[in-house]
């Protein structure tokens, strides 16, 4: 097989290209296939997409523009230019801009998957928390005192030794 | 755990293969591997990209230890990629026990990888760890068992960045959720040669999946290699995940194996001629380009397949995709070549390989 683009030498290099769905074959000669390599069309890279992507949806770029974390010191348009988070508090920071995009490159916003056990540990407690306050709630309006303060105790001690949030 | 003197460990690993390439499991006529990948971040740590030179490696020490105290495997050895040089990085990269992205990387990053190969846990990546389980053939729901059990194992030592909506944050959104990316390799030559391949592409991408080269993100394809992963990382659990993938690969395999019989029938001697004379030009050339060679050993593979060519084993010619690969040449030869002398190098050594 002659090279498809000198036509002289012998083709050595088969390239597959994927251009959307549609792929190509390439028959080459060495040489030529190294000059071309830098115009070859790759499969996107995920970044790649993340960025098209970026810039299809999030036109809110006004409002967020100056938002800056506080944890990490990244802003939101720092992140829109290299399309990476600076640290987990981002998820929160930067929440009005990220929800479209998750939705546009998940469908989803919302986990379904694993839960660390020790996440789940603290959704556990966070519950139990919630039920304990609306206990609490309950005494007050009864006039409870009693029940209210060992409420109240109980949920000092829960709530004392979590640092989340 | 062990970090003995880590260039030799890499040449001991030079003449021979991890596990996952025997070409043993379900369908692994065309199915060459499935891989699972995990990314996680540690709690209170900036990502990678905010990182300083000193949290780096305060997270590469912190993420070191736990691996070494989990008990994930005896037999894991951990390398510091600062400490060896690009061409040992390459190798690992062609071996599939790094990515790109973290050899070409910077500053304190490692891996942690067994005897067998077929788990590796990259330090300082993108992320500050991913995990990675890869299997011989069709085997996704073996290699996420394997994967759960070791994330179990180092989130009861590592805090993990989580939350309820998002999942487990990552320094990249693609990845956010699950930061599950789970792949399967295939050898595709006949729907390649048939040009049906873009109808397998079609059918994947409706499903949210997509097609990658041999070397994931952005690469060629090249010898029929594909690689066959999930884009979405959100809203659906790793189990729902893995059965996607799952579902749509027996119809791709028994596409190709239709495609393979339609060319026996229509055209045996074409096909035979294209097989054989892959086969004499291994046994023969003395110069040999690395894409040449993929092209090569992808006829001679399903030559193999189809039972025209009786004499070599899958093992080889699975292993012969990686050993001829640029990095590995150079550490089978231990110096650096250019790409003239890994030609003549890679042409010698399949006929070493070939004559046995
Ligand atoms: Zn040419
Ligand atoms: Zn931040």
């Amino acid at each position: 097989m002659k090279c498809e683009s000198c036509n002289k030498k012998h083709a050595t290099v088969h390239l597959t290209e994927i251009v959307g769905t549609v792929k190509k074959e390439r028959h080459l000669c060495e040489e030529c296939a190294q000059s071309i390599n830098t115009h070859l069309t790759k499969i996107p890279s995920p970044t790649e997409i993340l960025t098209s992507l970026i810039n299809q949806v999030a036109p809110e770029i006004n409002e967020m523009s100056k938002i800056v974390c506080p944890v990490c010191g990244l802003s939101y348009l720092e992140f829109r230019s290299h399309g990476r988070l600076g640290c987990a508090m981002d998820y929160t920071i930067f929440r009005k801009g990220l929800i479209p995009l998750l939705e546009k490159m998940h469908s989803s916003t919302q986990h379904v998957g694993k839960v660390p056990s020790r996440a789940g540990k603290e959704l556990i407690k966070k519950n139990e928390l919630m039920q304990l306050r609306s206990e609490l709630n309950k005494a007050v309006e009864k006039e409870d005192y009693e029940r209210a303060a060992e409420l109240r105790d109980k949920i000092y001690e829960l709530s004392g030794d979590n640092d989340e949030d | 755990m062990s970090s003995q003197a880590t260039t030799m460990k890499i040449s001991d690993l030079a003449d021979n293969t991890g596990e996952w390439l025997r070409g043993t499991g379900p369908e692994s006529d065309i199915v060459i591997s499935s891989r699972i990948r995990l990314a996680r971040n540690v709690a209170r740590f900036p990502f990678l990209s905010r990182a300083n030179v000193k949290q780096k490696k305060e997270l590469e020490e912190i993420i070191r230890d736990k691996i070494k105290d989990s008990d994930i495997s005896q037999d894991l050895c951990y390398l510091n990629l600062a400490d060896i040089t690009p061409v040992d990085r390459l190798f690992l990269v062609e071996r599939h026990l790094i990515s790109r992205e973290h050899a070409g990387g910077e500053g304190e990053r490692g891996v942690a990888f067994g005897k067998s190969e077929t788990v590796s846990l990259m330090v300082n990546e993108e992320d500050h760890l991913r995990i990675q389980v890869i299997r011989s053939g069709f085997e996704l729901k073996e290699a996420w068992k394997t994967i759960d059990e070791i994330d179990n194992k180092l989130e009861k030592k590592l805090n993990y960045a989580y939350s309820s909506r998002f999942g487990y944050l990552t320094a990249c959104p693609t990845n956010v959720g699950t930061g599950m990316r789970a792949s399967v390799m295939l050898h595709l030559p006949a729907l390649g040669m048939t040009h049906h391949i873009e109808k397998v592409f079609n059918a994947v991408m409706k499903l949210g999946l997509v097609v990658r080269g041999l070397y994931g993100e952005g690469t060629q394809v090249s010898g029929d290699l594909y690689q066959i992963s999930n884009q979405f990382t959100l809203g659906k659990s790793e189990t729902e995940i893995i059965e996607i993938i799952e579902s749509v690969i027996p119809r791709i395999t028994s596409y190709e194996r239709m495609a393979r019989k339609a060319l026996v029938s229509e055209s045996r001697e074409q096909l035979e001629d294209r097989v054989w004379r892959s086969y004499g030009m291994l046994k023969v050339a003395r110069l040999i380009s690395s894409e040449e060679i993929m092209h090569l050993l992808s006829q001679v593979r399903m030559g193999v397949n189809l039972g025209i060519i009786k004499d070599i084993e899958m093992k080889t010619l699975n292993e012969l995709f990686i050993l001829t690969l640029p990095g590995h040449l150079q550490k089978l030869e231990g110096r650096e070549l250019n790409s003239t002398q890994r030609n003549v190098i890679r042409a010698s050594y399949v006929r070493k390989r070939l004559e046995k």
